[in-house]
């Protein structure tokens, strides 16, 4: 059994994170690079090999039609659902894309739960290497206000990228758990979660109760599509209209320039945090450069629409949790946009005390799920969450109109009964259409299935099919039915209106192995031989060296037996042994390499070179 | 959303059925008192059952909480990750019961609403949509308001002072929502008294039970009515 991780699938970052086993701390891992933020991009080679993080944001510029970013966006929608949201991304989506949107990178068509895969994957490589042992549990967190297709997309992606997803945490309650630990404080805490692409706010009541701490979540609410994304869009819309006023040149048939606007807007956004102004100097096809300066002034003017955007939200999750901005104790921000200072003037001045944020915006939320990893792993229970579903789910009724069945902000899990019988004589079937949302008629919610239940013909009312709804720990629902007559467990056929089947999760899975590069334990293999190469090649070296004739004849014995028992590990594919064989012959040439030491210092004290000795 | 496999088997539907893992007479508790497993939930749901309480409807919010806090650290989902499917499944059943019950009970009107239900003399959102006879009059002139101001919007007349007429119904609306309420709190009030005499003295008096019953049936529904009115004017007002 490997390790277990928590994982932020962010829209523009995502991150890893494990609790330390030593200090009991959760800490973010690093990747190649060194910084703990991987960039969601995922760039196809024309080879058909997967680039992700860093790499890919750089061929962002040069390969724009073979990389996507903020695929998040994308998770559990149909085609429909996305048209605003083409005329500004760049999302290539297959003109045959129906239930699933399938976007085409060169000349590969992907889902978004498969793009997501690779990301998660590439997080999944990064704490492989970090701790020389596979990782095949995580705790994925996702924005609160996610829905269930949303969120079952997400699970989907952690199934592809090989992943037993242990459990979906809301982002602002990952946040808040991290926050808790950190601060030891208790009471109502509103923790405003700015992303990348979504907004959540999320009210909370931390309590310490005999058994331990529970941080119940009262209300949520948000927009799964605002976010800093916007922010770019809308400078990047009116720098393009300065571009056309200036230099007469549309950039809208030119990608790759878009792709280098947007960069230089971003750093702009960056610095604007900051400083009072900042200068976006971009090169356009052609040669002239484009240099305009904006100050915070007119910067904040700008955005304030965006950021009056999250008001809505924070007031209606306030008052469905019964409470005034005076109630809480806390406001603590979540998020890279809450970097923005009118972000933090705007969050202050309604809730009447300065933010937190003390803690990284950027890897709280990963903080957070690595300890709910680490809890659900261990057994050893510290704290309970309790969350809250962010939508109503409901039932279309005569006339279109939906009956709610659990209603939003309910503890999760939740569960609803609905008793349902044949309105016509030798009807066979009765339609159910799951929904969910808050609006009046089913047309205006976000339908989830439609299945029908079978009964045997009869007399109209007859029939007595108890279904049974239940929103699971992780906010999907699940769909149960039972005949009352016959006293039966029922399959129902459910035909979800997005969304995976699970045939096609597994065919994913299964190619999407065929994509990793090297399967785990392979790549250990030869990393571990590498390292052993190594160590043989210079022990070697030194005990060629005069001065290794220092060392006692067991001592010399004892080098020889270890190199030669690590030259044999080696021949086996067992990383484990070869690293215990490492970690013994660096035991054994402990004392000839402190021997080495104390000589080289000694020449340098008297002046010589290393070399000349 | 996932669906579920249908169980193949469903032991100990019934509360008086035993333990399902060591066979101990179970009683309906959460956990088998001799092994310690979660056990399966009983046929039917009881709320009140649930958190051991009587039927009664004055129930202290904060001990209700900390029993809900409680129960919760020990059904949750969480302790169950690396349990059998079979345990997974009845700490889903059984910590979902415990957030309905929740739900349910925290609430003075749903705790209501739940004891009708429970009891079968009401049916899930069949509130009755008919004008209470001694509002009548009032309904009608509030109707007219209404449309006077729908009228005025869409020609532009006088917008104000419809606005006002119709701030007026709407308090006094809100003012007999508020009576509405305190008789409801007296109906559950003579319940809880009515049980507790049931409790000491027998036989059962179920006349006096369901007059009580029927009352607050009718208090709800009046209620409804009501605070249906008076959202629906609030979002013409936000309009207007």
């Amino acid at each position: 059994m490997g390790r277990t991780v928590g994982i932020d699938l962010g829209t523009t970052f995502s991150l890893i994170a494990h609790v330390d086993p030593q200090t009991g701390a959760p800490q973010c891992i690093p990747g190649p690079f060194g910084s703990t933020l991987c960039p969601s991009v995922v760039s196809v080679d024309p080879g058909g090999a997967i680039v992700v993080g860093e790499p890919a944001r750089q061929r962002l510029l040069t390969q724009s039609d073979r990389t996507i970013y903020s695929v998040k966006r994308l998770m559990g929608r149909g085609v429909a659902d996305v048209q605003d949201e083409l005329r500004i991304f760049p999302f290539h989506i297959d003109a045959h894309s129906r239930s699933v949107i399938r976007v085409r990178l060169g000349d590969k068509l992907f889902t978004a739960p498969e793009i997501s895969a690779f990301i998660l994957r590439e997080l999944k490589n990064w704490a492989e290497n970090y701790f020389h042992e596979p990782v095949d549990r995580a705790v994925i967190t996702v924005p609160a206000y996610f829905n269930d297709a949303q969120r079952q997309a997400t699970k989907d992606a952690g199934r592809i990228a090989g992943l037993e997803v242990l459990r979906l945490v809301n982002e602002p309650t990952a946040a808040a758990l991290a926050y808790g630990l950190h601060k030891q404080k208790r009471g109502r805490v509103a923790v405003y979660d700015f992303g990348g692409g979504t907004f959540d706010i999320s009210i909370l009541k931390l309590i310490s109760t005999d058994e331990g701490e529970i941080y119940q979540v009262l209300a949520t609410n948000g927009d799964t599509h605002l976010g800093g994304d916007d922010i770019d869009n809308e400078l990047q819309r009116r720098m393009r209209e300065k571009i056309v006023e200036l230099f007469d040149m549309d950039l809208s048939e030119q990608p790759e320039a878009i792709q280098g606007l947007r960069k230089a807007l971003i750093a702009a956004k960056h610095e604007l945090s900051a400083k009072d102004s900042a200068t976006i100097r971009f090169e356009l096809p052609g040669g002239r450069l484009f240099d305009h300066t904006i100050s915070r002034e007119v910067f904040e003017r700008w955005i304030e629409p965006i950021v009056a955007r999250t008001m809505g939200p924070v007031k209606q999750a306030l008052a469905d949790a019964k409470l005034a901005p005076a109630d809480m104790d806390e406001a603590v921000l979540v998020g890279g946009s809450t970097r923005i200072p009118l972000v933090r003037k705007t969050v202050g001045e309604y809730f009447q005390r300065a933010p937190h944020c003390e803690l990284n915006p950027d890897e709280v939320v990963a903080l957070g799920a690595a300890v709910q990893a680490d809890i659900l792993e261990s057994g050893v229970k510290t704290m309970l969450l309790l969350d809250v579903t962010p939508l109503s789910l409901g039932i279309e009724t005569m006339g279109g109109v939906v009956a709610k069945i659990i209603p939003r902000n309910s503890t999760i899990p939740a569960s609803a009964q609905e008793l349902f019988t044949t309105g016509v004589e030798n009807q066979t079937g009765i339609d159910v259409h799951v929904l969910q949302g808050e609006r009046e008629l089913a047309k205006d919610c976000r339908s989830l299935a439609r299945f029908q239940l079978k009964v045997p013909p009869g007399p109209a009312g007859l029939a007595r099919i108890e279904v049974k709804f239940l929103i699971d720990a992780n906010g999907i629902l699940q769909v149960a039915a039972r005949d009352l007559k016959a006293n039966e467990q029922r399959t129902i056929e459910v035909q979800p209106s997005y969304g995976l089947s699970d045939t096609e999760v597994e065919r994913m899975l299964e190619e999407s192995i065929e994509f990793a590069e090297q399967d785990f334990s392979e790549r250990q293999v030869i990393e571990s031989r590498t390292e052993a190469d190594a160590i043989l090649q210079a022990t070697e070296k030194t005990l060629r060296d005069p001065r290794s004739s220092e060392l006692s004849a067991v001592e010399r014995r004892s080098i020889d037996d270890s190199a030669a028992a690590l030259r044999a590990a080696m021949a086996t594919t067992d990383y484990k042994l070869i690293r215990r064989r490492i970690d013994e012959l660096n035991q054994a040439t402990m004392h000839l390499a402190e021997i080495l030491m104390n000589s080289a210092l000694q020449t340098a004290v008297q002046g010589k070179r290393l070399d000349d000795v | 959303m996932s669906v579920t496999k249908p169980q193949v088997a469903q032991p100990n539907r019934a509360a008086a059925l035993p333990c399902w893992n060591c066979q101990a007479p179970a009683r309906g508790a959460h956990f088998c008192a001799a092994c310690g497993k979660i056990q399966a939930l009983p046929e039917g749901t009881d709320y009140f059952a649930f958190f051991a309480l009587p039927q009664k409807l004055t129930i202290d919010a904060g001990t209700l909480e900390t029993h809900f806090h409680k129960l919760s650290w020990k059904l949750h989902p969480d302790n169950f990750v690396r349990a059998s499917e079979f345990e997974r499944n009845l700490s889903l059943a059984r910590s979902s019961e415990l957030n309905d019950a929740y739900r349910a009970l925290r609430d003075p009107i749903a705790r209501v609403e739940y004891l009708l239900l429970h009891l079968g003399l009401r049916k899930e959102g069949a509130s009755k949509q008919q004008a209470p006879p001694e509002l009548l009059e009032e309904v009608f002139e509030l109707n007219e308001s209404l449309d006077e101001l729908r009228e005025a919007r869409a020609d532009g007349g006088d917008v104000a002072g419809l606005r006002e007429r119709l701030a007026e119904a709407q308090s006094n609306f809100q003012e007999k929502l508020e009576e509405v309420d305190a008789e409801l709190a007296a109906v559950c009030l003579d319940w809880d008294a009515s049980l507790d005499k049931q409790a000491s003295e027998a036989p059962v008096d179920d006349a006096e039970r369901n007059v009580l019953l029927a009352r607050m049936n009718e208090v709800l529904n009046r209620r409804s009515y009501i605070r249906n009115l008076v959202a629906g004017v609030a979002s013409e007002l936000l309009e207007a």
